[in-house]
């Protein structure tokens, strides 16, 4: 048997801890821009390691060696430290989120939970986009500075309508922890696969509402098309990210693929049951192969459209968006009431 | 949205993608590519390099018989097959050769040799 | 309030641009104020090195003043010596030249669809349409034998001819890109992103397009339709079946419209020209070294980006006394800065890619004394005293 704070230390480090998000946050990567690719009728990432794998760490590596230069204008200790807030925030998020056990193979508890966690996630992916914020700011770049309020701006917009999702299984499960809300749904599924009933019904077309909206909501939050205009390449240069070069470019990077990983994870636990599925395989596997179709999504969403303009994303979230999470948070309240 | 449809085709074809230095094209004819000369047929008289518009070709020993050779400078080179189109015998010709990359600038420069007419070498002498 | 307004710097170096030129934006927030566009980063000199060639070498210099409208520059040079020497150059070679002109028009406009995809960040957009403009391409090179730089027409003529045996072939090449045209059309038409992109962006009256003199589809699509094709016709043009293309509303989404729908119109050009080519030689013996007799011309074409005019200054000897290009996207510019005025940061790459920009062909020098505010114009005489003075 192992010690618990060997235990533990495992747990943060290795399984299901940094290592592990990091390792899967660069497949992410490249499951992404091989799909992206693929839709886009080229090859995609093709030399490094079997049929170009290794190219996210091959690039990360690459931008470690590379020369990290600080703008003489900028607030250089703000500059310097938000790439590590960026990396690592996402990463935390992702501690409370149950994806394997390590004692128990069947077993799916996260490394930390308790009551309120959700809220928790929820505060760290606005922090995330207040450093963001910062580091954009601090660069003293101009098309930094627009791509660091228009992330902001941003975050006004989709914020509201992604917690409102975000709550709704939370209602249903009555409880505010990432942990009761997948132990609800295998619940359900269980209670469903037994005695079906009809109020199944109800509850799952407005998990899949929920599921649409914290999509696009996420789309948002990842910067990714049709809502990357805070790092609109043809527009503002990259915007909040124009003046960072070299590690600190590669830490924003890996802080992007590792949001990544954090938001199909967030999808997979909140609406689709997270690391639960049929027996004989394990939750870690199943966790994967869930955040991996999440990831395919997200990305797939980013080859459809054209950029939105900052003006269009605020009115379109405010006219659409929000009223919707709206109705939706009220129609799970009467589901949830007559439950 | 509207996209939606060609995306999905197109994630079941196979890439357009051509992984060059593994899979080539066939150049099409008439590409303009690079030089050859065929000295047998060159009768020194230097039209092509006057017409040359980057002056990318040198006469080695001057025009006439006694040239005794000539550069192509293919760094300069345009393709415009001006040369080959002046040429009165077609002794200098571009090829369907598409692939000019070196790595030292000296390959850069195509030097071709002239023998002077064989019939007048006995007289010479 | 105090002073709100800073200004932002696009280019000489920034990925909307493709070319090096500089446009310095007043903003406030997300809205452009005031522009102010400095052209001369890609001055190249090109209109002094054609005064030291000869007329022949000359073709292939001209030919590189832009990279895609290669073929209109020389076609341009070509009519002004052939007008000098008054050559009448044989119905098949004119045949020839519309054929590449309209090819080069599908394919710049194809390219720059491409283009505005890629700047409203819609890069699947602009890989299919890059893939699909490979036809185009491929079709060029088996006609002239290179991608970009046909060297095609010659003084007198066109230098290679058009095997019949290929006809067929090019026919269903053309076919593939008036059915994949119509495809993208069909998407920019219904693509909500796209349309939210492109409707409205950008926009220029017909009063002001007329008054800034904006010419080529940046001018078409503000309601003018003026095509130096139709309004002066070279070549074959006024036997050739053909429409001019023009929108009313001015903005990008216009501009995407008329670039679409002309794209068409080449395409029935090519086919036209295709079907019926006339037999005979395709060109005229003009002497690699020949002479061209004192006089000057002025030639115009409708060069994909709008009116292209060369003139042409001859002494009698073999070379051009004096040269003068003027490009369309020059003609553009004024027209340009009235359309990024008012508009959204985010509009800028759009607008600036709405006119087709090729700035190497634009540039120019001018003398300016910034301190004193001052600059000076110059004639020729003038020029190359100024020239005698600085070199002594």
């Amino acid at each position: 048997m192992i010690p618990p704070v060997l235990s533990s230390l495992i747990q943060v480090f290795i399984f299901p801890g940094f290592i592990f998000i990091l390792s899967y946050a660069m497949f992410c990567e490249w499951v992404s821009r091989k799909f992206v690719a693929r839709l886009q009728n080229r090859v995609g990432p093709l030399y490094t390691g079997w049929e170009g794998i290794l190219q996210p760490l091959a690039d990360s590596i690459k931008l470690l060696a590379k020369e990290d230069i600080t703008p003489k204008a900028a607030d250089k200790f703000v500059f310097a430290l938000m790439p590590v807030a960026v990396f690592a925030l996402p990463l935390t998020a992702i501690f409370l989120i149950p994806i394997q056990s390590l004692t128990n193979l069947w077993g799916y508890s996260p490394i930390v939970s308790f009551e309120g966690d959700l809220i928790i996630v929820l505060f760290l992916l606005s922090v995330i986009i207040l450093s963001i914020f910062l580091a954009g700011w601090s660069s003293a770049n101009r098309f930094g500075i627009i791509g660091a309020t228009r992330a902001a701006l941003q975050m006004l917009a989709y914020e509201i309508p992604l917690g409102i999702a975000m709550i709704g299984p939370a209602i249903f499960a009555r409880s505010l922890s990432i942990g009761k809300i997948v132990e609800w749904q295998a619940q359900s599924m269980h209670n469903f696969l037994s005695a079906p009933n009809l109020m199944a019904i109800p509850v799952a077309l407005l998990l899949a509402v929920g599921f649409i909206i914290c999509t696009v909501c996420l789309l948002a939050e990842l910067e990714l098309r049709p809502f990357d205009s805070p790092e609109a390449e043809t527009e503002i240069v990259h915007g909040w990210q124009v003046e960072y070069s070299g590690k600190k470019l590669g830490l924003l990077r890996l802080g992007h693929d590792v949001k990544l990983v954090l938001a199909s994870a967030l999808l997979t636990s909140l609406f689709l049951g997270g690391p639960i599925g049929p027996w004989p395989i394990p939750p870690v596997v199943w966790f994967l192969l869930k955040t991996a179709v999440c990831v395919l999504i997200l990305s797939n969403a980013s080859a459809l459209f054209a950029r939105l303009r900052i003006d269009q994303m605020l009115g379109g979230s405010w006219r659409y968006l929000a009223p919707l999470s709206i109705l939706y948070i009220m129609a799970v309240q009467i589901i949830a009431g007559l439950m | 949205m509207a996209m939606a449809k060609e995306l999905l085709k197109n994630a079941r074809e196979k890439p357009c993608t051509l992984l060059y230095p593994f899979e080539k094209t066939a150049p099409p004819e008439g590409l303009r590519g690079k030089h050859v000369f065929v000295g047998e047929k060159c009768i020194g008289c230097g039209l092509c390099a006057r017409v040359c518009p980057a002056f990318a070709i040198e006469l080695l020993g001057g025009r006439g018989p006694k040239m005794s050779g000539m550069k192509v400078y293919l760094g300069r080179c345009l393709f415009c097959q001006q040369c080959e189109e002046v040429c009165p015998t077609g002794a200098i010709k571009l090829t369907t050769d598409y692939e000019l990359a070196v790595l030292k600038q000296e390959d850069m420069v195509l030097v071709f040799e002239r023998k002077p007419p064989e019939a007048k070498q006995p007289k010479k002498e | 309030m105090g002073k709100r307004e800073f200004t932002i710097h696009v280019g000489p170096q920034h990925p909307a641009l493709k070319e090096p030129e500089n446009f310095v934006f007043k903003v406030d927030g997300e809205y452009v104020v005031d522009v102010e566009p400095r052209i001369g980063y890609n001055h190249r000199g090109i209109e002094k090195a054609m005064e030291n060639r000869t007329y022949i070498q000359n073709l292939y210099i001209v030919e590189r003043v832009c990279g895609i409208c290669s073929n209109s520059h020389q076609t341009c040079y070509t009519q002004n010596v052939e007008e000098l020497l008054g050559m009448e150059i044989p119905e098949r070679a004119k045949y020839i030249r519309v054929l590449l002109a309209e090819l080069e028009r599908i394919h710049s406009h194809l390219l720059w669809l491409g283009v505005a995809a890629h700047e409203i960040g819609f890069d699947t957009l602009f890989y299919y349409i890059w893939r699909d403009r490979e036809v185009v391409m491929d079709m060029l090179e088996e006609i002239s034998g290179n991608r970009v730089n046909y060297a095609m027409p010659t003084i007198g003529g066109v230098r290679r001819d058009i095997a019949a045996d290929k006809i067929p072939k090019y026919l269903k090449m053309l076919d593939v890109l008036e059915e994949r045209t119509k495809f993208y059309k069909n998407i920019c038409a219904t693509e909500k992103t796209v349309l939210a992109r492109a409707d409205g962006v950008g926009f220029l009256s017909k009063e002001d397009a007329i008054r800034l003199n904006a010419v080529g589809p940046n001018l078409r699509a503000s309601g003018v339709a003026s095509d130096i094709r139709a309004d002066s016709p070279y070549l074959v043009y006024d036997e050739i079946p053909w429409n001019v293309i023009s929108y009313d509303s001015g903005d990008v989404f216009a501009n995407v419209l008329v670039r679409v729908d002309e794209t068409f119109e080449s395409v029935n050009i090519c086919r036209y020209c295709l079907e019926h080519l006339p037999d005979g030689p395709i060109r005229t013996i003009f002497s690699p070294l020949g002479k061209v007799p004192e006089g000057e011309a002025v030639s115009l074409v409708e060069a994909p980006r709008g009116e292209l005019i060369h003139y042409i200054q001859s002494r009698g000897t073999d070379k051009p006394y004096r040269y003068k290009i003027r490009a369309p996207t020059l003609g553009n510019i004024p027209a340009l800065c009235e359309k990024l005025r008012g508009g959204y940061i985010a509009d800028i790459p759009i607008v600036l890619a709405g006119i087709d920009p090729c700035f190497s062909c634009t540039d120019r020098m001018v003398f300016v004394d910034e301190d004193r505010d001052k600059r000076w114009e110059m004639n020729g005489e003038q020029l190359r005293r100024y020239g005698v003075e600085w070199y002594k």
